[in-house]
């Protein structure tokens, strides 16, 4: 197979740190352009200059390289659709960071538009692609542990901004740019591996979420009461949580309960931090990063299904966010997707 | 001075639990033993030399300071008022009642009789709680969000009374009252409200159209949120032992939890694995009984303040009876 050439546009997510050293170093993926929009434009250019891949000043810039045949989107989430919806328009497939948008209209836009210019649209969600959670929605699925009938999800991160040197995280405390604190962070993930164990969608949720532990202008944990159509009953705690002497940096854990058996899953994988005169993370070639930018690089290159697509991440958002308007009403919502 | 007591009730929670905690305590006699079945009676009384009964109102009749009711929780409030009424302090098993009218029964009884009624929620007397709570006083934490979940595979078959509703009050009562009075206990705070989600999953819960796992969100006042789970259907294999506490504290100043499932158990690993157990049933230590006991004792020496008084069983009650309604409307109810 031959590599696909991969854009960064922005690293105002620090996750484009992580994408970054794995499409560089991907099997199938080579880093070719990095844009430099939004928050940390000097990262951007070192990090174009580590990996020897072209630096433009904006996005459209790099939209307009005709080098680039995909990009991994990883501005403010207040900016997905417009990016999203360019790089749409110049052909150029869409590994999209999360949340999908601010709200469902912009990522119907978003869908939309993909749609319409025939590139593949994919949303990265990590836990689904280690290997605990596999093996638990394998053993789900021979019916090792019967009937899935409850789950306790935990999708906690430590205390922002995250203790990475030298970049601007400020735009996740500003809910216009973020759509949220804590919960919108990380939730996505935790509502994205309940949707992929039990194949099915929940029909109510009830959640309260708040700036309950540091004082942030945003919320910084939520829990959800989420019931399912097929009956699976769902408990998911997400956000900020996670104090710094915490042993786990992000924690992604399932309890699983079914009618025939229990199983413990732990799926994070944890970089390490390097201690000096400085402190530097190390992104060491995940598995879960590897799985998603390989299966977006194969779904492209063999022009295959992406494993998952921008309607599942707007049912995602649909879900989070009216867990969002539970917790602001104190009251149970419907769901209907 | 030295303390009368009869016991009513010689099953489960007596054997495993109170009749060492008893044999255990000084300035106390157990002087009597009641239990409808004849043999449980003997059985225990032997233990203490004491006399053994099988009818209620002739083992009232006996001298006694204090009358333990360690009888299924439907019976809690008759055998309470009757005992109250013919002049006994009474120490009661957790739930405090079948429901919040008959507790509210009960706490009037004792309150007309000046006399003492004490709940036996252990919870409060287990030590891993009580620490936990010093420290979290001691280190300003400032609980905000607290997860607790108490999980088992109840051992019992369908026709015996915890999985009648009518009977035990199900497990979002009998469980579900330690959880409660927890997060009451651990917030600090007065609860507002409850959401709560139920579900059937083993035979036996939908046999007796009852819920065998159960989840409520409870807000607490200051914007809390207390999280209970509490199950009888939990398919833990052996090896994990058979009941399970899980506890996640999140505060202002740091964060405690308690699982398990995450620390390295001292275990036997030979042809299998096995968590040896000093009792396949119990939820706590049996150390957490015998404090309990002696401080109850204490109080009604008058040489003690109560650590939780009958008002604060019926609050655990009350909550856990809202989370029910709740989980029949599917609404929020008010606490």
């Amino acid at each position: 197979m031959r590599k696909l050439n991969f854009g960064i546009i922005s690293y105002a997510h620090p996750h484009a740190l992580r994408f970054a050293s794995q499409i560089a170093g991907g099997k199938n993926t080579k880093l070719v352009a990095v844009s430099g929009d939004g928050s940390n434009t000097d990262v951007a250019r070192a990090e174009a200059r580590k990996y020897g891949a072209r630096f433009y000043e904006s996005y459209e810039e790099l939209l307009r390289d005709e080098n680039v045949e995909a990009v991994y989107i990883a501005i403010e989430t207040y900016r997905h659709r417009e990016v999203a919806v360019r790089a749409a328009e110049e052909g150029k497939h869409i590994l999209l960071e999360k949340p999908i948008a601010l709200n469902l209209k912009d990522a119907d836009e978003v869908i939309k538009s993909a749609k319409k210019a025939g590139v593949k649209l994919m949303l990265p969600f990590n836990p689904r692609f280690t290997d605990p959670l596999r093996k638990a929605k394998e053993m789900l699925d021979t019916g090792e542990i019967g009937v899935l009938e409850y789950v306790n999800a935990i999708s906690e991160n430590v205390k922002p901004p995250i203790f990475l040197q030298g970049l601007d995280m400020s735009w996740f405390l500003d809910e216009r740019k973020s759509g949220g604190g804590g919960f919108m962070d990380t939730a996505p993930h935790g509502v994205d591996s309940l949707l992929w164990l039990t194949g099915d969608v929940p029909k109510k949720v009830y959640a309260d979420i708040g700036a309950k532990i540091y004082g942030f202008p945003v919320d910084d944990i939520g829990t959800a009461v989420l019931e399912f159509r097929k009956g699976v009953l769902a408990v998911l705690t997400a956000g900020w949580g996670n104090p710094k002497g915490y042993s786990y940096g992000v924690e992604m854990k399932y309890y699983l309960v079914g009618s025939e058996g229990f199983l413990d899953v732990r799926t994070a994988y944890p970089d390490f931090t390097v201690y000096q005169e400085r402190a530097e993370k190390v992104y060491w070639d995940r598995p879960d990063v590897r799985g998603i930018v390989e299966s977006f690089a194969r779904a492209v290159l063999r022009d295959e299904e992406v494993p998952i697509s921008g309607e599942l991440a707007k049912k995602n958002l649909a879900i989070v966010l009216a867990a969002y308007e539970s917790s602001r009403k104190g009251k149970p919502v419907k769901l209907d997707l | 001075m030295e303390l009368k007591v009869g016991v009513v009730g010689c099953g489960n929670i007596f054997n495993l639990a109170h009749r060492n905690a008893l044999r255990a305590m000084e300035g106390v006699r157990v002087v009597a033993c009641m239990d409808v079945i004849g043999e449980r009676a003997d059985e225990g009384a032997r233990a203490f030399k004491a006399r053994a009964f099988t009818n209620l109102d002739e083992f009232l009749d006996l001298d006694t300071d204090v009358v333990e009711v360690l009888t299924p929780t439907y019976t809690h409030a008759e055998i309470a008022v009757k005992a109250l009424k013919a002049g006994k302090h009474v120490i009661v098993e957790k739930p405090i009642a079948l429901t919040v009218e008959e507790g509210q029964r009960m706490i009037r009884t004792a309150e007309k009789e000046d006399l003492h009624l004490l709940v036996g929620h252990v919870r409060r007397f287990d030590k891993r709680w009580v620490q936990m709570k010093e420290i979290i006083r001691k280190r300003n934490i400032l609980p905000m969000h607290i997860r607790k979940s108490e999980v088992q595979y109840l051992p019992f078959p369908a026709d015996y009374w915890y999985w009648d509703e009518g009977r035990s009050g199900g497990v979002a009562v009998d469980l579900g009252v330690h959880v409660t009075d927890f997060l009451r206990w651990f917030f600090g705070s007065e609860p507002v409200s409850v959401y709560a989600v139920g579900k059937a999953i083993r035979e036996e819960a939908r046999a007796n159209g009852t819920f065998d796992h159960f989840v409520m969100m409870i807000s607490f006042e200051g914007e809390k949120t207390g999280i209970a789970e509490v199950s009888w259907a939990y398919p833990y294999p052996a090896r994990y032992g058979v009941f399970y506490h899980q506890v996640d504290v999140m505060g202002k100043n740091g964060r405690i939890r308690y699982t398990p499932l995450d620390t390295p158990v001292v275990g036997v690993a030979k042809a299998n694995f096995e968590m040896p157990r000093f009792s396949p049933l119990l939820s706590t230590f049996p150390d957490a009984f015998e404090r309990e006991l002696r401080h109850f004792f204490n109080v009604i020496k008058g040489r003690e303040e109560p650590l939780i008084t009958a008002e604060d069983a019926l609050i655990a009650l009350k909550i856990a009876e809202k989370a029910k309604e709740s989980a029949r409307s599917g609404e929020v109810v008010e606490v």
